[in-house]
């Protein structure tokens, strides 16, 4: 399963780097970004693109079209707040509400709920991290040295459809490299040694 | 916590002994006793703001220098990242290397998977090498190019030809690719591979490679929080110039 980006933003310095140190206990998440300044919000969510924004309301933007358009579709972006006023959750059509006041594991417990709710709802279950049949073929013509279009030419499919295999494949080994794949495919015998150059 | 100058070198390193070999880089040999951050400094000739910029930097990954970045020298920034890319190539990787190979030489059965593995790091061998190289022959003639014209609020032929032929943007963008084999390495190792008999060789290559990521991490730190935010400042001054 992919990690999780998260980004908070959030002016007292106390706040974010406590929630920061809370929030390294979840699981299969990472936080990509701390924001302190009101400005650089929106620049930096539309260019980050975490999976969650935990905001506080008075750092969100008044005039960046972008970002809220985000907010009302919701699916990509998960909004959090972080506040004492929990009226603002609906009013801003939140995802979840982050108390200052709430303990650790309430924090926990709302955002891995958060988090498995974003999962189910993404491809569904790519379950078993084995890799298909069809993707051990991909895999073969890679570590054969074969470029995009190439393997789309010979297997008859679009280029769009390799690149989604590829990065299916990268994202279940968790190897980016061709050549840490061909050692994969050597291991598993999807190919033999003498075939790689 | 913020590192400073009158704190004892030892209680510093106590504190992150990642900053070993930043320190022997530096020519500071342990066994220092309780002299302080300064005193240190001193005897060695070690500028003490750069020391604590870098050591900081290194320390601290929200750390980032601000005022103090326009007072430390192009030329000490460079110099010290020269001598860390030698260790690397020079200390880091041949002892990894050696250990690659001595797993080779032992008697076993999983012979051909050691050679996967032995060629897949020359792969990343090279590769980290030719960045290297990149950067000593490229990047920073390009900043001590950059730094001089600053200086000497003009341009030498030379000069000018470096600065028209590269930007510290163009170094910017390919700058993460090169962690990429080394991760591969690791999780290869983790994952999909039965250790040979001597499992703690085999254990003690897997922790390198682990440190040796780390320290590379620290390192591409300075790069891009000390060396690049300074360049492009220097670039833009440069540009008023023209």
């Amino acid at each position: 399963m992919a990690r999780s980006t998260i980004i908070i933003a959030e002016n007292s310095c106390i706040i974010r780097k406590g929630l920061r140190s809370i929030l390294q206990n979840l699981e299969n998440s990472e936080i990509i970004q701390l924001i302190d300044n009101k400005d650089e919000v929106c620049k930096l969510v539309n260019k980050n693109k975490p999976d969650i924004l935990i905001v506080n309301p008075n750092m969100l933007p008044t005039d960046c079209p972008d970002l809220k358009r985000k907010f009302v579709n919701g699916n990509k972006l998960s909004l959090v707040l972080l506040s004492d006023k929990k009226n603002l959750k609906d009013k801003l059509k939140a995802d979840g509400y982050i108390n200052y006041l709430d303990g650790q594991n309430t924090i926990l417990d709302l955002m891995q709920k958060i988090l498995s709710k974003k999962n189910q709802n993404s491809i569904p279950d790519k379950n078993s991290e084995i890799i298909s049949s069809r993707e051990k073929n991909i895999l073969k013509h890679i570590t054969l040295g074969l470029t995009n279009k190439e393997i789309a030419d010979q297997l008859f499919i679009s280029i769009h459809t390799v690149v989604t295999h590829r990065k299916n494949i990268t994202q279940k080994l968790g190897i980016k490299s061709v050549s840490g794949l061909t050692v994969y495919a050597i291991l598993h015998n999807i190919i033999s040694m003498d075939e790689v150059k | 916590m913020r590192i400073k100058k009158d704190m004892k070198l030892a209680d510093v390193i106590q504190l992150n002994y990642m900053l070993i070999p930043v320190i022997h880089r530096f020519g500071i040999d342990l066994g220092f006793g309780d002299k302080t951050v300064s005193d240190v400094c001193e005897e060695n000739k070690v500028d003490l703001n750069f020391f604590l910029q870098l050591v900081n930097a290194y320390h601290d990954k929200d750390y980032f220098p601000k005022e103090e970045l326009q007072t430390i020298p192009v030329k000490n920034i460079v110099d010290y990242l020269k001598m860390t890319h030698s260790s690397y190539l020079n200390e880091k990787i041949l002892e990894i290397e050696q250990k690659i190979i001595s797993l080779q030489s032992e008697d076993t059965e999983d012979q051909r998977y050691i050679l996967l593995i032995r060629n897949f790091f020359e792969g990343y061998k090279s590769e980290l090498t030719e960045h290297i190289m990149h950067e000593e022959n490229v990047v920073f003639p390009y900043v001590l190019a950059v730094e001089e014209i600053i200086k000497t609020q003009s341009f030498s032929e030379k000069n000018r030809e470096l600065f028209n032929a590269f930007s510290i943007e163009k170094y910017e963008e390919g700058h993460d690719d090169v962690e990429e084999k080394l991760m591969d390495l690791k999780t290869i190792m983790i994952k999909y591979l039965t250790p040979p008999a001597n499992s703690t060789l085999y254990h003690t290559i897997i922790q390198d490679l682990f440190k040796l990521e780390e320290d590379l991490n620290y390192h591409s730190r300075i790069e891009d929080k000390v060396l690049t935010p300074k360049v492009i400042l220097m670039e833009k001054s440069i540009k008023n110039l023209l």
